[in-house]
């Protein structure tokens, strides 16, 4: 194991269990000339830390609204948490978004007519858990913004609503945590303090699969990143095995970006 | 001028079916008010038209068949008349005609023809013959008798047949189901009719006069008459008011009653425009701020608001108006065939024009003033503004809800009710009155069906027995005690009574027996139990200044007759103005007096049609039997009609505001929708958010509404009875069980639920990835 990765906290390591595979998946919109995924495969390990990284319009949110359950591909098969999604009906998926899967919105997506906690609280009453309050409480507290949960969505920083958001995400532990440019839409400090959450969690065991065009955002937290390009995964690097250098993952992109 | 056009009819293409919901609701509310409309220009008195045209008698007074007939044809002069008819024979002959007994005072008449009341011939010819007879139209409707029909005399021993030789419209009499009728032979026939018994014959005048003469003018002529002539020769008189008045309460019911509810359903239409203006506004936010940021001023922003609404309501105008003339033209072709008036098909275009007019104005103003919002939005603002609703609205109700345990899909539905609370008002506003009219459709029928059951004894009386003059009433009364069915028989008659501030006789009903079971409704006070006490409705009671306690003198058969009111009593013959009393306060002025009438109650489970077929077997000839007829009357039948109409008209304008409110909710706050999706909301969740949107805004429509609407009841009653002479019975309020008011009430949370089920489709097939990633 490299030692960065030790360093860093990640919990990959032997005997994990596989969340998440796609085989052979390409989907294509109506219209399309090209495909936004192209024959893309890939599995995501039970504690991982993963970010998919690519430029504007390369497949990456495509990827992750599949793994979701939002989309369904053109071919190929999506299998989460052992479930084979192409198998479900509408109801199946919502309950499987619901109970499986937390999503973070790069814009956060809070109703604006429900307080922070009442956000918070959504999947767990769609679930007819009517206890869930304590723990919908004990979220805002462990992400740092119990004392705005009365408070309504455009009365919050950006920050806080992304808090707020990853909280109502987490309510129902879900197997899989997926984020969407999570810091989109927010400044660096806030970025930086969201981002940190998101590493706190994974160090509790939360597996994470987040999408990004940041490749230092990337690079500095997440363990395993892949990058998509044109629809195809054209690298899977994992910080461990130190084959790769994080400028070398900037240079696949095709940036010229330097640290 | 180009760019705003250009701009209204792009947002009205993409806007369709909010374009439809607005032409549906303007075209049922504009035609309803254009039949309202042209009913109340069309219909203006026509009765005085026709009056005119057929020179109809002011005054017909009947006399003593004794009176010197030169002293007869000295009367008009009298009295002042212009132009008078008659004396004219007369006697009152019994018929059969099938298995049907009836009795009808029959005139001997030459021509149909002269200077007053003159008969307007709709089919056959006038008698050539002592053998033929004239019906009026209405009364050979009713009983289903035919040019050319045989009918036997029973009154006279002969038995002559008559054949009707002609049906006509006689303006001097009322419609058949609603006053007794008469009948004309030729004058060299009336001698053979007559029966043999004293006070047989009588002769009748018609008198007419120059202008419009008043009641108590007309009161004063038959004063002067009867001081002129011996004692006992005036026998009765009729005036044109009454008949006049009787004809014309329907028209002017119908007609308030569609003006009315025509402004209610205006009123909901642009209610539920101006809701929808709102909401297109708050939607287009960023269309707003784009179209001022390259040069659209203020007007005209507002302009391309009110030219998209303007547009359907238009076509919307130009499809209902001619639609509301022409759903008026049976109504008018009613109207007009009663009055016998050839019926000509009546539009005004001034009118179409009003109409056309007023909605575009009323529409317009609706859909001006939430435009204006849009012209006042500052670019900038309006560029960075969100659409959906923010904040606290329905926080408390979803508080409530979810303290009941509610589902969350239910609960978010509940809290989006009031999210927007002006649209939600304004939606509210339609449901009421969608609720309100549907209530009263229903309960202002059962209350007349009350009233009517209790002017024709239905439930209380089954069977009617009629007698001939001549036929004894002890062998009524024995036939009909023979009987084992019978439980109660209730003789009557009617006879004239002069009551003091009254100028026309008051026709009493004497009742002999246990009167108080035949069903008529007490509105106050009660019913008489001894000698002397008597019951009124009120018109009779207002206008001749009595009250419950006050005892008078009244004058029948040239006698004083001493009487006290002790009740009030509902009833709409001659407009109010009867007497009900027991036979024992008649006979101190008339020893003799002898029914022609019987009311029988059957015990419980006896068959009438078998008690019909005995009794009637048992004297053929002299009596007449028959169930009780409880149809209700043509005028009640049409206000009945109309009220439904209205009702389904108003219900789907409330219908249409439920669906125009629930689209704009739901098409505001997509994103949410998506973003409850993302996180696991099911769509059959979404689609029962939807509805319990829909169902708390009609359940607290219906709270509202439904007490209205019994209120609404109560007060058309109130202004029906009034027009009657009467004031409305407490029984007839009680239209409604409590359960049945549930039942209303839940049927609009059904129906407003239905409603919900399209957006809520549409909703629920939100494209989470498309919305939520068009950012």
């Amino acid at each position: 194991m490299d030692r960065r990765a030790i360093g860093n906290g990640h919990l990959w390591g032997l005997g994990m269990t596989e969340l998440v595979r796609l085989t052979d998946i390409t989907k294509v919109y109506q219209g399309g000339v090209t495909g936004a995924l192209n024959g893309v495969s890939l599995t995501v390990e039970e504690g991982e830390f993963t970010a998919v990284m690519g430029p504007s319009g390369s497949g990456k949110s495509t990827l992750l609204n599949l793994v979701a359950g939002l989309d369904r591909p053109s071919s190929g098969s999506v299998m989460v948490a052992g479930a084979d999604l192409g198998r479900m009906g509408e109801a199946a998926l919502a309950r499987f978004r619901r109970d499986r899967v937390g999503f973070v919105f790069q814009f956060f997506h809070l109703l604006p007519n429900l307080t922070a906690l009442e956000n918070v609280l959504v999947p767990a009453q769609l679930r007819s858990n009517t206890s869930a309050e304590s723990r919908g409480r004990e979220l805002l507290k462990q992400l740092g913004i119990e004392e705005i949960a009365d408070r309504y969505p455009a009365k919050l920083s950006g920050g806080q609503q992304q808090r707020v958001a990853i909280a109502r995400a987490l309510i129902n532990r879900p197997t899989l945590l997926l984020a969407d440019e999570p810091t989109g839409a927010l400044d660096t400090r806030s970025g930086d303090q969201v981002m940190d959450l998101l590493m706190q969690l994974h160090r509790q065991g939360q597996t994470i699969l987040l999408v990004t065009h940041d490749a230092k955002l990337a690079t500095r937290y997440a363990a395993r990143v892949i990058s998509v390009l044109d629809g195809r995964i054209v690298d899977d690097a994992r910080l461990e095995t130190a084959e790769r250098a994080a400028v070398d993952v900037i240079r696949v992109r095709g940036e010229e970006t330097r640290r | 001028m180009i760019a705003i056009l250009v701009k209204a009819l792009a947002d009205l293409r993409r806007r369709r079916l909010q374009a439809a919901v607005i032409f549906l609701t303007v075209l049922l509310a504009i035609g309803t008010g254009t039949m309202a409309l042209t009913l109340m220009t069309q219909t203006r008195d026509p009765y005085q038209t026709a009056f005119a045209k057929q020179k109809g008698a002011h005054l017909q007074v009947f006399f003593d068949g004794a009176t010197d007939r030169q002293a007869l044809a000295s009367t008009p002069s009298l009295i002042g008349a212009s132009a008078f008819g008659g004396p004219y024979a007369s006697t009152t002959i019994e018929f059969q005609h099938g298995n049907r007994k009836f009795s009808l005072d029959t005139f001997g008449r030459d021509n149909p023809g002269g200077d007053v009341e003159v008969l307007k011939i709709t089919a056959g010819h006038w008698p050539a013959s002592d053998d033929e007879i004239v019906l009026t139209r209405s009364f050979a409707e009713l009983n289903g008798i035919a040019v050319g029909d045989r009918l036997k005399v029973v009154s006279v021993a002969q038995k002559p047949i008559l054949v009707v030789a002609a049906e006509v419209i006689d303006i001097d009499e009322g419609s058949a189901d609603l006053s007794s009728q008469h009948a004309w032979a030729s004058s060299s026939a009336i001698p053979g009719l007559t029966p043999s018994t004293p006070h047989s014959s009588f002769y009748k005048m018609d008198y007419r006069f120059a202008g419009d003469p008043s009641s108590s003018q007309l009161a004063g002529y038959v004063d002067r008459l009867k001081s002129s002539l011996p004692p006992g020769s005036v026998g009765g008189s009729v005036n044109y008011l009454l008949i006049r008045n009787v004809f014309n309460i329907t028209n002017q019911i119908l007609t308030s009653v569609l003006v009315a509810f025509s402004v209610f359903a205006l009123l909901a239409t642009a209610a539920i425009v101006a809701n929808l203006v709102t909401g297109i506004v708050i939607s287009s936010y960023r269309e707003i701020g784009i179209m001022k940021a390259i040069g659209f001023t203020p007007p005209q922003v507002v302009a391309v608001f009110v030219l998209q609404i303007l547009a359907p309501v238009l076509a919307a105008c130009l499809l209902g108006i001619p639609a509301g003339a022409v759903a008026s033209q049976p109504l008018l072709a009613n109207s007009s065939h009663a009055l016998g008036l050839a019926y000509e098909p009546s539009f005004s275009v001034g009118l179409g024009l009003l109409a056309l007019a007023g909605a575009l104005i009323l529409v317009g103003l609706a859909a001006t003033l939430p435009a204006l919002r849009a012209g006042l939005l500052k670019p900038i603002v309006v560029l960075a503004s969100a659409t959906a609703p923010r904040g606290a609205s329905g926080r408390w109700l979803r508080r409530l809800a979810r303290r009941v345990r509610l589902p969350q899909a239910i609960v978010l539905g509940i809290g989006d009710a009031f999210a927007r609370p002006l649209r939600s008002g304004l939606t509210l506003l339609a449901i009421i009155v969608g609720v309100v009219t549907v209530t009263v459709a229903i309960g202002v029928p059962r209350s007349f069906e009350t009233i009517n059951n209790s002017e024709t004894g239905a439930g209380n009386v089954q069977v009617v027995v009629t007698r001939s003059d001549g036929y004894p009433d002890s062998e009524v009364m024995r036939i009909l005690n023979a009987q084992p069915e019978t439980a109660r028989v209730v003789a009557g008659t009617g006879r004239n009574v002069d009551v003091p501030g009254i100028g026309d006789p008051v026709n009493s009903r004497v009742l002999r027996g246990d009167s108080s079971h035949l069903g008529f409704l007490l509105v106050a006070g009660r019913w008489f139990s001894a000698p002397g006490e008597v019951l009124a409705p009120k018109a009779l009671l207002h206008d001749a200044n009595l009250k419950i306690g006050d005892s008078f003198t009244a004058t029948a058969n040239g006698k004083p007759l001493q009487l006290r009111v002790v009740g009030e009593v509902y009833d709409v013959s001659n407009l109010g103005h009867e007497l009900f009393m027991d036979w024992s306060t008649f006979a101190q002025v008339s020893p003799d007096l002898s029914p022609f009438i019987y009311y029988v109650s059957l015990r419980r489970g006896a068959n009438v049609s078998d008690y019909v077929r005995r009794v009637a077997a048992a004297e053929p000839d002299f009596i007449d039997v028959g169930p009780t007829h409880t149809s209700i009357i043509a005028p009640v039948k049409i206000i009945d009609s109309v009220l439904v109409i209205i009702a389904i008209v108003l219900g789907l304008i409330a219908v249409g505001g439920v669906f125009n409110t629930l689209l704009l909710n739901t098409r505001e706050r997509v994103r949410d929708t998506a973003t409850l999706k993302a996180v696991g909301m099911s769509p059959r969740q979404v689609l029962v958010m939807v509805a319990a949107s829909a169902g708390l805004l009609a359940l607290l429509g219906g709270l509202v509404a439904t007490p209205l609407g019994v209120a609404l009841n109560r007060v058309l009653l109130d202004v029906i009875s009034s027009s009657a002479g009467n004031d409305t019975p407490p029984s007839a309020y009680a239209a409604f069980s409590p359960l049945e008011l549930v039942t209303i009430l839940l049927l609009a949370v059904a129906v407003a639920v239905g409603a919900a089920l399209i957006p809520g489709r549409w909703a629920a097939r939100t494209n989470v990835v498309e919305v939520l990633h068009s950012e």
